[in-house]
């Protein structure tokens, strides 16, 4: 759906980007996570949508909130969907546990919300947003 | 308002007729019957306005369909802002993490499960109680359709089973009760060209009184 | 509908007033069925007036995001996809504003052929009843100046009012008229030879 036109410039927190891609593909990895989204609602990003689709600059779904620049990491924030295969709860425990084991020893606090539960959709909404 | 090429030498302009097509309203329209130059004039917008409505009926056809990844895509974006409801808290093993699930993540999880149960649609799917409290009494309260034909009360019986289940898995709720109330019968479509197998249900009237021996014969809406 | 290959939803069957009552009562399932609905024209829409797919799903994304938000202000469920497009012609402005805002893109509106054509090899049968009118058409269209294109969008596909269009546009009903017309004399032009 994308054109590949010039990617963006990237100027701001190559580290912070490359970290929160990290903690993305660890997330994504735990049993029962079906999807990773935006950390922030729809509505407050939806103004960056358009230029991100035509410039293909990613944005990363991870918010990640450090005390100085780069690491250590304070902070962590996430979205996911669930398959219905696992509890939902466990699976929100394990995430906050794989981030943790990440990022150790640096101390860290975890967000993980739930925002779907075992809908078969769930793939393809998270695949397309990368197309 | 008139470019120089539109003007008819009847006095008229194409653009008086553009804006006739659209609003009926011309300064003397009795002079259009007879002029030829308007009658032309109007003729060519014509062709142009079944043109247009040529290329919008393309272009739609060309969107694709509904059921298509492009709105799946474009819904599953937004299933997670609709309704995202109150934030149910989940244990966390360490202290400092904030885990939760949405509302709207449950009730959508209660409205799958109705959906699933043969014969049935679900309505509204709601969540009673103070759900941010641990361990507050919640309600379900979920409506329901059911195809004509089927027991009701059984229905109802398996989804309060089913949903009793899934819920103490997918969530950490103290549920207290789950309310089912039909609140509609459907009427089954008659198989057609197209149609899919029997089990697809329309919407029918609304079933005031359901009882066990003999459910309301649907009617058409008025 | 018909020859959709996935299983029909039952929703779909519902009629519009129904679902909007319902989609504005809180129910999403019925919104969605909605959405269904109307999502193909409201992209063929959006798609005209911000001449890329991509940006056009974008469009549709927050029209019905807007719509969600707005529903308890539908007074006519039957008016509903009226009204979803009056708010795809208001978004896909907005859309074109913010782009204009960014860096200088080039001219995209010159992809929309590109798109056009290719979604014409996906669908040969009715490239060959009508293909080479409506290709003459859409370069028609694409000629025009993008005033005149946006007006004549909105009043063909997105059947605005000369009011709804000034307004969308942020210009006098008094220019909607103007643009409009000299877009249909420039298209009627284009198009006599196609009679």
């Amino acid at each position: 759906m994308t054109e590949p036109l010039s990617p963006g410039d990237g100027t701001h927190a190559p580290d912070a980007a490359a970290l929160a891609a990290e903690l993305q593909s660890v997330i994504e990895a735990v049993a029962g996570v079906t999807a990773v989204y935006p950390a922030r609602p729809l509505w407050q990003t939806i103004a960056g949508a358009a230029r991100s689709a035509v410039t293909g600059e990613a944005r990363s779904r991870v918010d990640v909130a450090s005390s100085d620049t780069g690491r250590p990491v304070t902070a962590v924030k996430v979205r996911i969907g669930v398959s219905g295969a696992h509890p939902a709860p466990h699976v929100a425990r394990a995430v906050a546990a794989a981030v943790r084991q990440h990022l150790s020893p640096h101390p860290v606090t975890v967000q993980v919300g739930i925002v779907q539960i075992g809908s078969e959709e769930a793939a393809d909404a998270s695949g397309a947003q990368e197309m | 308002m008139s470019t120089p090429s539109d003007a008819l030498s009847c006095g008229h302009s194409l653009a008086d007729l553009s804006e006739y097509l659209d609003t009926g309203q011309i300064g003397d329209p009795g002079h259009l019957a007879e002029c030829p130059e308007c009658q032309s004039g109007l003729a060519s917008l014509r062709r142009l306005a079944a043109l247009g409505n040529e290329l919008l009926d393309a272009d739609t056809a060309a969107a694709g369909s509904g059921s298509d990844d492009w709105m799946k895509t474009i819904l599953g974006n937004l299933r997670l802002e609709l309704r995202p409801g109150r934030s149910i808290p989940l244990r966390a093993d360490t202290p400092g993490d904030v885990l939760t699930e949405t509302e709207g993540s449950v009730s959508a999880l209660i409205r799958s499960v109705a959906d699933s149960l043969p014969g049935a649609a679900a309505g509204k799917c709601r969540l009673y109680g103070d759900l941010t409290e641990p361990g507050a009494p919640i309600t379900v309260g979920v409506e329901l359709a059911v195809v004509y034909g089927h027991p009701l009360e059984q229905r109802a019986a398996t989804l309060r089973q089913e949903l009793a289940t899934v819920l103490s898995r997918q969530t950490e709720l103290n549920i207290t009760a789950i309310d089912v109330t039909i609140t509609d019968v459907l009427e089954p479509r008659n198989p057609g060209p197209g149609a899919p197998a029997a089990g697809a249900p329309v919407a029918g009237a609304p079933a005031p009184t359901v009882g066990p021996g003999g459910p309301p014969t649907p009617q058409e809406k008025p | 509908m018909t020859d959709s290959p996935s299983a029909p939803h039952q929703l779909d069957l519902v009629p519009d007033a129904l679902l909007a009552g319902r989609a504005a009562d809180g129910d999403t399932a019925a919104f969605e069925a909605l959405a269904r609905r109307h999502g193909p024209v409201m992209r063929a829409s959006a798609r005209r007036l911000t001449g890329s797919l991509a940006d056009a799903d974008d469009v549709v994304q927050e029209s019905l995001m807007q719509a969600w938000k707005q529903l308890h202000t539908l007074r006519d469920g039957d008016a509903v996809k009226g009204w979803l497009l009056r708010i795809t012609g208001s978004r896909s402005i907005d859309h074109l504003r913010r782009r204009k805002t960014h860096a200088d893109l080039g001219d995209l509106d010159h992809r929309l052929e590109a798109g056009a054509r290719t979604a014409e090899k996906e669908h040969p049968e009715h490239a060959a009843l009508s293909g080479s009118r409506m290709d003459a058409l859409k370069a028609a269209l694409a000629a025009l100046p993008e005033e005149q294109r946006r007006c004549w969008v909105l009043r063909a596909f997105n059947d605005q009012s000369y009011e709804e269009i000034a307004q969308t546009l942020n210009i006098s009903t008094a220019s909607v008229r103007g643009r409009l017309a000299r877009a249909r004399i420039s298209l009627a032009r284009e198009m006599e030879d196609w009679r």
